[in-house]
């Protein structure tokens, strides 16, 4: 199968060749590869989101990224080369599968981290209640919680306090803690797309209420969610609130 | 030894007749007298009256005389003659001067004892004398022997006096008092002072203690007392040292006092002296900035006339020990690597994590306009965690570091961080793009401190499963599992790492991870290795994937923490925990008094952490003045790896022992440990004069205080000796004589003539 070369191809694939000439030749294994869980429902409509999110990733930090997505089963062993997870769908998806529960489960409890996304913006019906439905059954007697805009996140890099996606229809994140880390991050307010790109290149979907300066802050919010996935509560650290502090008054 | 004998007499009742059957007698008597009395009652002449009743009376008296049997009982008695102790201090204080350039206090005792002869010969009549030393434990003490002096290594009065009571078994061993000549430099029970329940013991005692003291108070001293310090302190954290300058007759001076750390100053305090004597509290606080033994010493100078000069300084053995970890972390650039690693090390209770990520470079577009009020990026503070900070650290670890670019390049502090580790520190690099020289940076200084060099040569980016190596088998670090066929079936499970940087081993590093294929130089490949540094270790590790050894690996569910284990031994490994390293060393005790052994216990294990059993060991005293070896002990390990061995008493001062420990033929390491030699021992570190707690003393006992000089032995207070019979009583007696018979037989007659006179019969 040929791949006609056109103005688009060459644009799609600009960002990869100023990505590929950063990377040094070392082992892929401990960069940063966004995994996408494949589940019953309409789980793909945020791959280049995700692709752009790793390079914004790359452009804007020291972290070196694969520029790509990784569709994953929730069941595949390779589910465990990728601690960062992203589970989105646009409306309702069935139930998992008990083995895809309990891996999920144990990638959860073993370290890996979960950015779920509502595409459809929803709460309380469509994707939003199957997701609250499938992590009750994951993990639970860990309920999901709203996270306070003095959580980490909002400071792993950006310093932000608020967390808008493509909608802004609900203020807050919400966390799923086991422990001291929040293995889990799920925003309803279609944070990815915010970020994904159409085959031209352009962004795929008007962001709203806020336009182009809310886009630009769900990208540091994605920015800041792979950040906390990377470093945890670095950011809390002793020797950062101070100087953190002064920058927030 | 009793006195003379003496006679005295008494008068007895010699009668045979029951006291009960005298009575009835008596009663009978009386009778005779009541019923005289009545039967005259009518008699009109008084003078007939009273003659009848005379002549009854007397007559009832000689008849109750001779019913009592009256005789003079002869009895001899003695006086006994109980004990009298002279109580002589032979504790070594007695050999402080009475006065500067005096005689010692134990010849001023002798004198005096000498002085007291006569007196003591005057008491003989009445008590036996005897003259005990005692240091503190009694002894009979010639003449002779009280010139020299004692070389009691404690003064202990009361206990001297307990033992002195305990002799008093009654009888002629009775004691009468005791006369204690002493300077009173109690450092036992007494060295506070009297207090009520020990004066309550004393006056328990049951005889007087007169009390004479030997020597005077006015000398020239200046001492070192009461160094109250822990047993141990944690590195970097502050420890108190308090002590308290006792000087005499050096008023007027200001006199510096310096605590040393084995020759290194490391605090210093000026005591002005406003008097003669006088005491001032002193306290030293530092942080000691390195884990282990230490010998600590607290001196003042010597001035002239002084009457001891060794109690001018003292030392003492501290142990530093760490509370946490305290592991810097250096990360070029947010991982999976760092990510699990930092998760790991947070929650570990016994590590206290300060870490700093380079979460942009220069190259890196963030997109923003205010990047100092958009942004959470702080400055990259090198200079206080490389030059200030770095001492506070006990491992370092760069994850993946090695930026060219000025801002965040640490060629700088290469020689900082290379005599960290030569000096003690601990330093991890963990592998990446950036690290080994993978990246644009070279750091030759710092690499100095690694077992590896790096190589040159590009990475290998293929996917192999680590193996593990014959030392690493053995190696503590690599201890995930019990056994080592269950370690080496945990390294083998290990899903495969992607990246390596190819270094090669330096010459005395220990490779323990190895590539199973890729050979450099005819070597594997080294994945992990290490080695000691100076006094310090380093270890690199030349993946960056060790984060899938936690995760990865557990993709079927098992709960294995080899990560974790791993993790853990590398970093106890780093920080020398004593239950990692093959050869330890303690010293038994670690402050020894003066004058005797020096001891040390040597535990060898072997490479695989088992008792190194018939192990030879080696241990070297050497003085931390000159670092000259003294002495050196060979001993071969029990079955338990450990050898004891003991070294003749050397003078007071810092030493160190280290130890060497071989086992057919391999040497095992070395471990070292400090100990202090007291310069003086508590009796010799005060040689003031106690004069209130004599006097004490004597009030206490009912005694006398008196101070030397005295001509001749003083009236002292003693118990009477008692008086006991000795030999039979005579009995002579009183009643058996002619003429007191015809007397009762002229009244009885006088009255019965008188009567029938009278008319009455």
């Amino acid at each position: 199968m040929a791949f006609p070369l056109s103005r688009r191809t060459v644009l799609r694939g600009l960002p990869l060749l100023v990505l590929s000439g950063r990377a040094m030749a070392f082992g892929d294994g401990a960069r940063f590869v966004p995994g996408v869980a494949q589940h019953g429902g309409r789980w793909d409509g945020r791959m280049s989101g995700l692709r752009r999110l790793a390079w914004e990733l790359q452009r804007r930090t020291s972290v070196e990224v694969v520029p790509e997505a990784r569709a994953l089963q929730l069941t595949s062993p390779r589910l465990f080369d990728h601690p960062f997870l992203y589970f989105g769908g646009d409306g309702e998806f069935p139930p998992l599968a008990q083995p895809e529960v309990e891996a999920l489960r144990r990638y959860l409890t073993f370290g890996g981290f979960v950015l779920a996304d509502a595409n459809d913006g929803s709460g309380g019906r469509g994707f939003d209640a199957s997701f609250r439905r499938e992590l009750a059954r994951v993990l639970p007697g860990a309920p999901l919680e709203p996270v306070p805009t003095a959580h980490v996140v909002f400071k792993t890099f950006f310093l932000l306090d608020s967390a808008p996606g493509r909608l802004f229809l609900h203020p807050q994140l919400h966390a799923v803690n086991l422990g001291s880390r929040a293995a889990v991050l799920y925003s309803q307010n279609d944070l990815a797309g915010a970020w994904e790109r159409d085959e031209s290149g352009a962004y795929a979907f008007e962001v709203s209420p806020g336009g182009e300066p809310q886009r630009e802050l769900a990208v540091r919010m994605g920015i800041n969610i792979c950040m906390y996935a990377l470093c945890l509560d670095y950011k809390d650290d002793a020797v950062h609130l101070p100087l953190i502090l002064k920058k927030r008054r | 030894m009793n006195g003379p004998t003496t006679t005295t007499w008494r008068l007895v009742s010699l009668s045979p007749l029951p006291v009960w059957a005298l009575g009835l007698l008596t009663a009978l008597v009386v009778l005779g007298v009541v019923l005289a009395v009545l039967g005259l009652r009518r008699e009109p002449s008084g003078l007939r009256r009273r003659v009848l009743l005379a002549l009854r009376v007397l007559a009832g008296a000689m008849a109750l005389f001779f019913l009592l049997e009256p005789g003079l009982r002869q009895l001899a008695q003695v006086r006994v003659k109980n004990r009298v102790a002279v109580l002589v201090d032979r504790s070594a204080s007695m050999g402080f001067p009475v006065r500067p350039e005096g005689q010692t206090r134990a010849a001023a005792a002798a004198e005096a004892l000498d002085r007291f002869a006569p007196g003591l010969e005057a008491l003989h009549d009445r008590y036996q004398v005897e003259v005990l030393g005692f240091s503190p434990e009694l002894a009979p003490a010639s003449a002779e022997t009280l010139r020299t002096t004692g070389t009691g290594n404690r003064t202990d009065l009361l206990a001297a006096l307990r033992a002195l009571k305990a002799t008093d078994t009654g009888g002629s061993r009775k004691l009468a008092g005791a006369i204690l000549l002493s300077d009173g430099a109690d450092n036992a029970d007494l060295q506070a002072g009297l207090q009520p329940r020990q004066a309550e013991e004393l006056a328990g005692l049951g005889f007087p203690v007169s009390t004479v003291r030997v020597g005077e108070p006015a000398l020239v001293d200046l001492a070192v007392e009461g160094v109250k310090v822990d047993d141990f302190a944690f590195v970097r954290n502050g420890v108190s040292v308090e002590l308290e300058l006792h000087a005499r007759g050096l008023k007027g001076r200001d006199v510096p006092v310096v605590l040393q750390r084995e020759g290194v100053t490391v605090g210093t305090r000026t005591v002005h002296l406003d008097s003669e004597d006088q005491r001032t509290p002193i306290s030293f606080t530092f942080t000691p900035d390195q884990t282990g033994r230490f010998v600590y010493t607290v001196g003042a100078p010597v001035y002239p006339g002084e009457a001891v000069v060794e109690n001018n300084t003292r030392s003492f053995v501290l142990k530093v020990i760490r509370d946490r970890v305290r592991v810097l972390l250096v990360v070029g650039r947010p991982s999976w690597d760092e990510r699990f690693l930092r998760g790991l090390l947070k929650q570990d209770p016994n590590v206290d994590l300060v870490s700093f990520y380079i979460l942009r470079t220069s190259a890196d577009d963030t997109q923003t306009r205010n990047p100092e009020r958009e942004l959470s990026l702080i400055p990259f503070p090198m200079d206080e965690i490389f030059d200030t900070k770095l001492h506070t650290f006990d491992v370092v670890v760069f994850q993946n570091f090695g930026y060219a670019e000025p801002a965040l390049s640490i060629s700088s502090y290469e020689r900082n961080l290379e005599s960290y580790v030569a000096g003690g520190g601990a330093l991890l690099v963990i592998g990446g793009d950036h690290a080994f020289g993978e990246g644009r940076a070279a750091y030759p200084i710092l690499d100095r401190a690694l077992p590896v060099d790096p190589s040159g040569l590009p990475a290998q980016v293929e996917p192999f499963r680590v193996r593990l190596t014959p030392d690493g088998l053995r190696h503590p670090v690599m201890r995930v599992q019990t056994t080592e066929p269950a370690t080496q079936s945990s390294w083998d499970e290990l899903p495969p790492v992607s990246g390596l940087n190819l270094v090669r081993v330096k010459q005395g590093a220990t490779v323990l991870l190895a590539h199973p294929t890729l050979k450099l130089d005819g070597q594997p490949a080294p994945v992990l290795a290490l080695w000691d540094h100076g006094r310090g270790r380093a270890m690199a590790l030349m993946t960056d994937d060790s984060w899938t050894w936690a995760f990865t690996a557990r993709r079927s569910g098992e709960q294995n923490r080899q990560y974790d284990r791993f993790w853990g031994n590398a970093l106890r490994w780093l920080v020398r925990d004593p239950d990692l390293t093959s050869l330890q060393i303690t010293a038994d005790p670690p402050t020894v008094e003066p004058g005797h052994a020096v001891g040390a216990v040597v535990t060898a294990r072997k490479p695989d952490y088992q008792p190194a059993s018939a192990a030879e060991v080696r241990v070297d005293l050497y003085s931390l003045a000159d670092r000259r070896v003294l002495q050196t002990r060979t001993a071969a390990a029990g079955p338990d790896g450990v050898a004891r061995v003991s070294f003749d008493p050397v003078p007071p001062g810092a030493y160190k022992l280290r130890a060497t420990a071989r086992l057919e033929g391999r040497d095992l390491g070395e471990a070292d440990d400090a100990v202090a030699v007291r310069s003086v021992g508590p009796e010799l570190a005060d040689a003031s004069v106690r004069t209130e707690l004599l006097a004490d003393v004597a009030r206490a006992t009912g005694g006398r205080a008196y101070e030397l000089p005295l001509g001749s032995l003083p009236a002292v207070p003693l118990l009477d000796p008692p008086l006991v019979e000795v030999g039979r009583s005579k009995d002579a007696p009183l009643w058996d004589r002619w003429g007191w018979l015809v007397a009762l037989a002229v009244l009885l007659g006088a009255e019965w003539f008188l009567r029938r006179r009278f008319g009455y019969i």
